[in-house]
């Protein structure tokens, strides 16, 4: 087995796009090695910093030998009776070049044959990388790439140097414009100069750790906490914690250091979320709390050894003095204006170019906030949810929003609240953004959730309207956030709202401004909910036919779609699950492609027929009043109780009658059975053993 | 795009040894900067341009950069550039904020492939010891849609304080560029500001007895006033539809570099406009693609052109 070392060195690399690129390169070569018999231990392990991607693995030296037969005549046409070979025989081995005594018999199908086994060299290891590599690393793919130069690749951002070595040995090969070398470097700051020559991946890792450079970001991660432990722990006190911030600065150094700061404690007079964002945006500092409340201290992590002379904490401080100065300047400014006064100014600014401006948007929530209010019972909050609704984007226009984006809403909500404006509205504003993700909160007030439900949907309306649309890695105007924002509201809060009269409100809202007609809009919002369901429920864990079955039984409440969905799940693991979904199935078969028939229990012939559509009744009016409940589970067990029945039916009556009447009329009852049990859900779609899955 | 004389601002001492400073004379003046810059420059064969005489909002506007970087033949140029911001303007109350700053831009293409060393070396040659700081290449891509431009780099953050922008330009004019140029813009102000330990722009040294206070704060105090107050809207309206006709009729001529500065005296008053608050939406969509669209059809027109300015017509 051959120790196998790549390093793609480049510049400096955004964080997201060092994850990334690990991701696919340990994918990638795995998947080019194994094809090519190199990985015979199966995985690949990756490190990276800002400046580097780094694989490691196992390989073999080289590939495994392959054995192939060649066959030639048949055994009878090959030798004769008493084992002497024919003209055949000769020639085929000779035009093989093989001896005659390598001859073997191969039983095939057609019969004996003879032949010899072929034995194909596996090629040295050193043979097979170039290609692999070269394909592997131009195959890599970023959010955002570039070109450089006049290389006509494309990467994050400049590819810079290129290393492999097999067992210390380099292997040369050409990417992204560039020959490999037989060095690396160590950190751009502090070893400039100094090549480093590897002579295996120990030796890599350890000499770069002497030339400033960890390249493994968990051990990075773990000096960085260590850090802040240790500054920390003398304060009794803690970073404000934000995952986010850690993991981009855990992937920004290469050698990270820990430092922790001051300000000057008249700041601590601003609210906890201006400060926090002041700190984080553009200086990348952690917040420092003890019992919830903020300290006038902050962490920070740079890209250095050591702060010896103390440059890069004043540096530091004198940044974030200057930016709290202005961020308190703006606070102290936009407090005195009020957001009702703000708002005039929504006018000016852009939604979106042909769905005019955020005072138009406003309008529109106003009316959405009402209809949505009524729908959830949240008639009283009526007058706040109109007041949340028109000012909610005022804070677009404030100095602190144009200064620290990510404070909107928030910072609308926080004015609201000093300018004594009701406390439910001035709520919602501040959380009206949430959920970000769908790992986000939801907002944690009703209002707030109205609100946010109704500026989601308005935009996804808006945008899809224009005949824009979310396409693979792109996703114009948050559509996808947006949905999964509306879905995990609903999903959260367990409101009964019908989605597709929401949308057919929200497209309303927008008059003649949409470049589609409102029916075609609402038919492609509806698809894009439902794929986004998809996405939501999958990532939950949920088996896709159990997905497609529940969906297939109608979005237009996402929360009963939910409902119907665990239902699924946990009726799949009971006995009668799998006869009652190829009970179901064969109705639908049964049904396919035959007109719409009426039922008359007058012609009904038979006893199974009879009790069946006695049965019938029962469990419809039962299982309807069951599913206008959300009560799912129930639904499906009540309509388990047709089985007997069906199976029943089906082993006595024939239901494809010679006399029409008699055959129209049993189609018509397995009709009404089947338009029953797609109230629960799409059965069809299950996949259950004993038939092929088929997506 | 371009750092902007906000935020603020630690300086230390050019040969540094601690943060006290000592010796006055290490202290190096902002044009002390420019021509430490200029020098480093033109060692690594820039030609040294003189400013632009149209105003431009940043460094990357002027010809000297938009027009070469668009055909494939090497170029090197480095040059100040004052950028004008109307809406930045604070009557010369803030320490940090102005409508007109100065720019250092570079634009070297093709981009070589030492450019970030050189970058490294000429901060060095400013005497910042580096080993000594955070110097940090954060993920930042710049984009002008006025001129239909755009590109990949990052701000670049030393000890916290953006001091430059630093991009691969990959599309000018709406053309992807086949000879992909480096582009660095130094904020010359906040470099300065980092040198001198000052914390408000108005204190520092121009030269050894002026101060950017003597220079500017009467300019800032009166543009403020009228770039706010009273810049006439309705000439200045007038004044962009004159300035859009002329670049087109001028772009049917062939006399392309004129009808370059028409869109940038169109950008300009846009501006204008933009600070008296007498742009509407609609207006704002509409001006800015009037003026890219002009942009855009001068990129076309300049590359495509057979006797060669642009060596042959661009994908």
């Amino acid at each position: 087995m051959s120790d196998f070392l790549l390093e793609i060195m480049t510049e400096e690399l955004p964080a997201s796009h060092v994850r990334a690129g690990l991701e696919q390169l340990q994918t990638a070569l795995a998947s080019e090695l194994q094809a090519a018999g190199l990985l015979p231990e199966g995985s690949v392990e990756v490190f990276g910093t800002c400046r580097r991607l780094v694989a490691k693995a196992a390989v073999a030296a080289r590939q495994p030998d392959r054995v192939e037969k060649v066959i030639g005549p048949p055994r009878s046409a090959a030798f004769k009776a008493d084992g002497t070979p024919t003209p055949a025989a000769l020639g085929f081995t000779k035009s093989r070049g093989v001896d005659l005594s390598r001859l073997e018999i191969y039983e095939t199908e057609r019969g004996a044959y003879v032949g010899f086994a072929k034995t194909e060299e596996g090629r040295p290891a050193s043979d097979i990388l170039p290609d692999v590599l070269s394909r592997v690393i131009s195959g890599l793919s970023f959010p955002k790439m570039m070109r450089w130069a006049d290389n006509p690749c494309r990467f994050s951002r400049p590819v810079v140097n290129l290393l492999c070595l097999v067992d210390g040995r380099p292997v040369s090969f050409k990417a992204c414009g560039l020959a490999s070398s037989d060095f690396t470097w160590g950190h751009k700051i502090f070893f400039p100069e100094r090549r480093i020559f590897p002579g295996s991946f120990e030796d890599y890792r350890d000499s770069l750790r002497a030339a400033a450079v960890v390249i493994e970001p968990g051990a990075r991660r773990a000096m960085i906490e260590e850090g802040m432990r240790r500054l920390l722990e003398p304060l009794r006190s803690r970073v404000h914690p934000d995952a986010e911030l850690l993991e981009k600065l855990v992937y920004d150094v290469e050698q990270p250091h820990v430092f922790l700061g001051f300000f000057d404690e008249e700041y601590l007079r601003l609210p906890l979320e201006i400060l926090s964002t002041a700190m984080r945006e553009g200086q990348r500092l952690f917040s420092v709390v003890k019992d919830g409340r903020q300290l006038a201290r902050f962490i920070g992590v740079a890209d250095i050894k050591q702060d010896g002379q103390g440059h890069v904490l004043r540096g530091n401080e004198r940044v974030l003095k200057a930016r709290l100065k202005d961020a308190d300047f703006f606070w102290q400014a936009d407090v005195k204006i009020p957001l009702q006064d703000r708002a005039e100014g929504l006018a000016r600014v852009v939604f979106q170019e042909k769905l005019g401006s955020y005072a138009d948007k406003a309008l529109r929530l106003k009316k959405l906030v009402s209809y949505l209010c009524d729908k959830v019972e949240a008639g009283r909050i009526k007058k706040d949810a109109a007041l949340a609704a028109e000012l909610c984007k005022a804070d677009l226009l404030t100095d602190m929003v144009r200064e620290f984006s990510s404070l909107q809403g928030r910072m609308g909500g926080l004015l609201a609240r000093e300018q004594g404006l009701s406390a439910e509205a001035a709520r919602a504003i501040y959380e009206h953004y949430q959920p970000m993700s769908l790992e986000d909160a939801s907002p944690s007030s009703p209002l707030g959730a109205v609100l946010s439900l109704a500026d989601k949907l308005d935009s996804i309306a808006g945008v899809m309207g224009l005949g824009i649309q979310s396409t693979g890695s792109s996703d114009p105007f948050g559509l996808r956030r947006n949905a999964h924002g509306v879905c995990k509201v609903v999903l959260d809060r367990k409101w009964e709202i019908s989605l597709e009269r929401l949308v057919d409100k929200a497209v309303a809202g927008f008059g003649p401004k949409l470049a589609r007609p409102a029916p075609e809009v609402k038919v492609s919002v509806l698809d894009f909910f439902r794929g986004r369901l998809r996405f939501i429920f999958e990532r939950e864990g949920h088996g896709y036919d159990l997905i497609n079955a529940a969906l297939g039984a109608g979005i237009d409440n996402i929360l009963f779609a939910r409902r119907r969905l665990l239902a699924l799940s946990e009726l799949r693991s009971s006995t009668q699950f799998e006869p009652f979904i190829l009970m179901a199935k064969r109705v639908n078969n049964i049904l396919r492609g035959q007109p719409e028939c009426r039922v008359n229990a007058g012609l009904m012939t038979d006893r199974e027929e009879k009790e069946l559509w006695s049965i019938y009744g029962l469990v419809k009016d039962n299982a309807a009043s069951m599913c206008a409940r959300g009560e799912f589970l129930q639904a499906q067990k009540m309509v388990f109780r047709l089985q007997p029945a069906l199976n029943a039916f089906f082993d006595k009556v024939l239901v494809m009658a010679e006399e029409k009447k008699l055959r129209q009329n049993r189609l018509g009852m397995l009709q009404a059975v089947s338009r029953l049990l797609l109230q629960v859900a799409d059965y069809s779609q299950v996949v259950v053993e004993g038939e092929k899955a088929s997506k | 795009m371009d750092p902007r004389p906000e935020g603020a601002l630690r300086g230390l001492r050019p040969q540094g040894s601690g943060p006290e400073r000592e010796d006055d004379e290490a202290d190096m003046t902002l044009q002390d900067l420019i021509m430490s810059l200029q020098k480093f420059w033109a060692d690594r064969g820039c030609y040294l341009a003189q400013p632009y005489d149209v105003e431009v909002g940043a460094g990357t506007m002027t010809p000297d950069t938009f027009f070469r970087v668009l055909d494939k033949r090497p170029w090197r140029a480095a040059y100040v550039q004052p950028a004008r911001r109307p809406a930045d303007g604070r009557y010369g109350d803030n320490p940090h904020r102005v409508q007109k700053h100065h720019q250092y831009q570079v634009i070297i293409k093709p981009s070589p492939s030492d450019i970030q060393r050189m970058y490294l070396d000429s901060l060095a040659g400013l005497g910042i010891r580096l080993e000594d700081h955070d110097l940090r290449f954060d993920e930042d891509n710049w984009e002008s849609p006025t001129i239909g431009a755009w590109g990949v780099g990052w701000q670049v953050m030393l000890d916290g304080l953006e001091i430059s922008q630093f991009t691969y330009f990959q599309q000018a004019g709406g053309i992807d560029l086949v000879s992909v140029p480096a582009e660095i813009t130094y904020g010359l102000e906040r470099l300065e500001m980092f040198l001198e330990e000052k914390d408000d722009i108005y204190d520092l040294c121009w030269s050894a007895d002026v101060s950017y206070r003597d220079l500017r704060h009467r300019e800032e105090r009166e543009f403020s006033a009228f770039n706010f107050e009273q810049a006439g809207v309705k000439g200045l309206q007038q004044q962009f539809g004159l300035f859009s006709r002329e670049a087109a009729r001028l772009i049917k001529r062939d006399l392309l570099l004129p009808a370059y500065d028409m869109c940038l005296k169109c950008s300009h008053v846009f501006n204008l406009l933009d600070a008296r608050g007498a742009i509407s939406v609609t207006e704002r969509v509409k001006l800015i693609s009037e003026i890219r669209a002009l942009v855009i059809q001068v990129a076309r027109k300049y590359v495509g052109r057979p006797d060669g300015d642009g060596e042959a017509a661009l994908p």
